[in-house]
Order: structure tokens, then C-alpha cells, then sequence
């Protein structure tokens, strides 16, 4: 299998072959980032394409510092993004603020009990797909978009930091919150009740 | 309470993200704090499910005319001048060209139709792809789509 520099160098000479092989070796996952951050597979669909559309515009321009991986899912992020503000209405809600009602939730620990540890060899994981797909579709788009950043392409906070331009703490606390609802999403749909009262120490 | 605002956050963090005294501080509060270690438990549960429900979702999907369609974009991005911006607007520029030239129709047809004598007092009003207005010397003439004027 030829290295994605080496296609991008044949790309950006014109060969359409070359082209091809990328955006068929990125496809699925540029289209799941894309599909994770603007919910509505069709626009999901169309942002992937015009992500590789952009970059094979580009491609004179790319120097090779970052990976073209890295650059393509840039470009597709922010076109996921962009699609979302356009359809985002004038309600938005603020909850990247760590406070102490968040803290009292509770309910904690159960989800681990009840999806256990081992990814693999779990089956309700796989079950559960659909549902995890319906439970960030009902997330805010802030909170979509660093959970897919985060686990889909698995940036780190630095780097979800630059691509999503806020400061290191904002996506600490954007991603606890993130996690917090997919957490009470799951727990509303494996029946599991949040424990009232739940106290924490320390 | 407060110390699990300060920590929670720094939760599912990976190696090299925290600094130093930051993990080591995380690690102590874990150690003391049974909420936030269930809390934990509950990331380390559900890390991945995202990945794995979206990219399954992306394998179910059939991405047979997906490179097919780029390469179309690609190029239909590509085209030069005129002609590019022609084709990307095409439906939009037909749903001007049929009124226009409905009206312009209907310029002819009544200068035909006077002799050429009314020219001047000939005025036609396109509205849309709909209707057409004709102002003449005795009113105007409200020209309805067939399927308005049933």
C-alpha cells in the first residue's frame, strides 16, 4: 500500500488515481466524524465530499509539516462545524462551566458495572451503537463536536484545543460535561436510574 | 466537593496531557474520593462507544458512488471561467430564462398583434415563473399558468 505522501505527491501532479486512493482510504472515517458532529446522515454525506473537495483544491499548498490526515480531517471538521452553525437556531446553551450541580448528579460507577471494561468482548457495546448514535445526536453541538474530535479521531487536548480554538481548560471541562450527559443518555437507556442524593466527598 | 470540580475535568486524560503535579495530584484525589472513581470507571466504560457506534454507522453505509461523486465535484469545481459558473448555477439561471423569455414572447406576440403601432405603451412585468403582466393602452392583462387560469 503506497504511503499517503507518496499519493499526495502523485495528487498534486494530477494524477486522479492517486486522489482516488486517498479519499477511498478516508472516506468512512472523514464521513463518521462528519456524520458525529452534524447529526443528519445526507449532510454528513455531502460535508465529506466537499472536505476532500477542498483539499484536493488546496493540494499546491500543502507542504507536508502535518500529516495529511491531520489536514483533511481540519478541513472536515470545520466544515461540519460551519454546517451547524448555520442550522443552529438563536438557543444555546452555556454548560461548558464546571460547577457544583454537575458534580451532584450522581449515578456514577453504575455504567461501568453495567457495560463492563472490555470493549471487545462485550456485547451490549454493540448493541448499544444505535443508541449511542441517538444519545449525541441529542447532545449540543459544542459537545458532539469534542466528543467525535476526541474518540473518532482521537486528538488530544492540545490538539482539540488548537482545532476547536479555545484554551486547554475549556476543553477539559467541554469534554467532562460531554461525557456527563452521553453518560445520563446511556443510563436513561439501559433503565438504570441515577441514584438520588448521591453524596461526594472530599 | 469542590476538589472533585477541580478534578473531575482531568479525568480520561491520557498520558502526557496532565502536567506532572496535576496527575499526581488527580491520582491522590482518586485514591480518596470513592464518587470520582466510579466517575472514572464510567469514562473508562463508555470511551469508545462513540467511535465505534459512528464508525459503524459508516460501515453500514455504501460508499460505492461516494469517490465517484468527489471526483465529479472535483471537477466540476475545476471548470473554467464562464462555463463553471454556468454549470453550477444552471438550474437557478433556467428558472430566470423562462419567465424572461415568456415575456419577451408575449412582446412580440403583441406587437404583432397592433402592428407595431403600441410599442411604446407595451409594458410586460414578469412575476415569477407564474404569472405575466401585460400593461397595455386599455389595462393590464394578468396572464395566469395554465394551471392557475383552470
Amino acid at each position: 500500500m503506497e504511503a499517503d505522501e507518496e499519493l499526495v505527491s502523485l495528487a498534486k501532479a494530477g494524477d486522479a488515481r492517486a486522489f482516488r486512493e486517498l479519499v477511498v482510504r478516508y472516506q468512512r472515517k472523514v464521513y463518521a466524524v462528519a456524520l458525529g458532529i452534524v447529526k443528519d446522515p445526507d449532510l454528513a454525506w455531502d460535508v465529506a465530499q466537499e472536505a476532500f473537495v477542498r483539499v484536493h483544491r488546496r493540494l499546491d499548498t500543502f507542504e507536508g509539516k502535518a500529516a495529511f490526515s491531520t489536514w483533511l480531517f481540519r478541513v472536515a471538521t470545520h466544515l461540519a462545524i460551519d454546517a451547524v452553525r448555520k442550522e443552529r437556531t438563536s438557543r444555546r446553551q452555556d454548560v461548558d462551566d464546571t460547577d457544583e450541580a454537575a458534580m451532584a448528579e450522581g449515578g456514577e460507577g453504575i455504567l461501568a458495572t453495567a457495560l463492563g471494561n472490555d470493549p471487545r468482548e462485550n456485547a451490549l457495546r454493540r448493541e448499544l451503537a444505535g443508541e449511542i448514535e441517538r444519545a449525541l445526536a441529542r447532545l449540543t453541538p459544542d459537545h458532539r463536536a469534542i466528543l467525535v474530535l476526541r474518540e473518532v479521531e482521537g486528538l488530544t487536548y492540545e490538539e482539540l484545543a488548537e482545532r476547536l480554538e479555545i484554551p486547554k481548560g475549556t476543553v477539559m471541562s467541554r469534554l467532562f460535561h460531554a461525557r456527563k450527559k452521553m453518560q445520563a443518555e446511556l443510563r436513561r437507556y439501559a433503565g438504570i436510574a441515577a441514584p438520588e442524593g448521591t453524596e461526594e466527598t472530599s | 466537593m469542590k476538589a472533585c470540580a477541580r478534578f473531575r475535568p482531568m479525568i480520561g486524560h491520557r498520558p502526557g496531557e496532565l502536567p506532572a503535579g496535576d496527575a499526581r495530584e488527580l491520582a491522590d484525589h482518586l485514591a480518596g474520593c470513592e464518587a470520582c472513581r466510579a466517575f472514572a470507571a464510567d469514562v473508562e466504560a463508555t470511551t469508545g462507544l462513540v467511535a465505534e457506534a459512528l464508525l459503524a454507522r459508516a460501515a453500514q453505509r455504501d460508499f460505492a458512488p461516494f469517490v465517484d461523486q468527489v471526483m465529479a465535484r472535483v471537477e466540476a469545481a475545476r471548470a473554467p471561467g464562464v462555463l463553471g459558473w454556468l454549470s453550477a448555477r444552471r438550474r437557478a439561471l433556467v428558472g430566470l430564462l423562462v419567465p424572461a423569455l415568456a415575456a419577451l414572447a408575449l412582446i412580440v406576440y403583441v406587437l404583432q398583434q397592433d402592428g407595431g403601432t403600441g410599442a411604446a405603451l407595451v409594458q410586460v412585468t414578469a412575476e415569477g415563473e407564474a404569472t405575466t403582466v401585460i400593461e397595455t393602452p386599455d389595462g393590464p392583462i394578468v396572464l395566469l399558468a395554465p394551471e392557475e387560469s383552470t
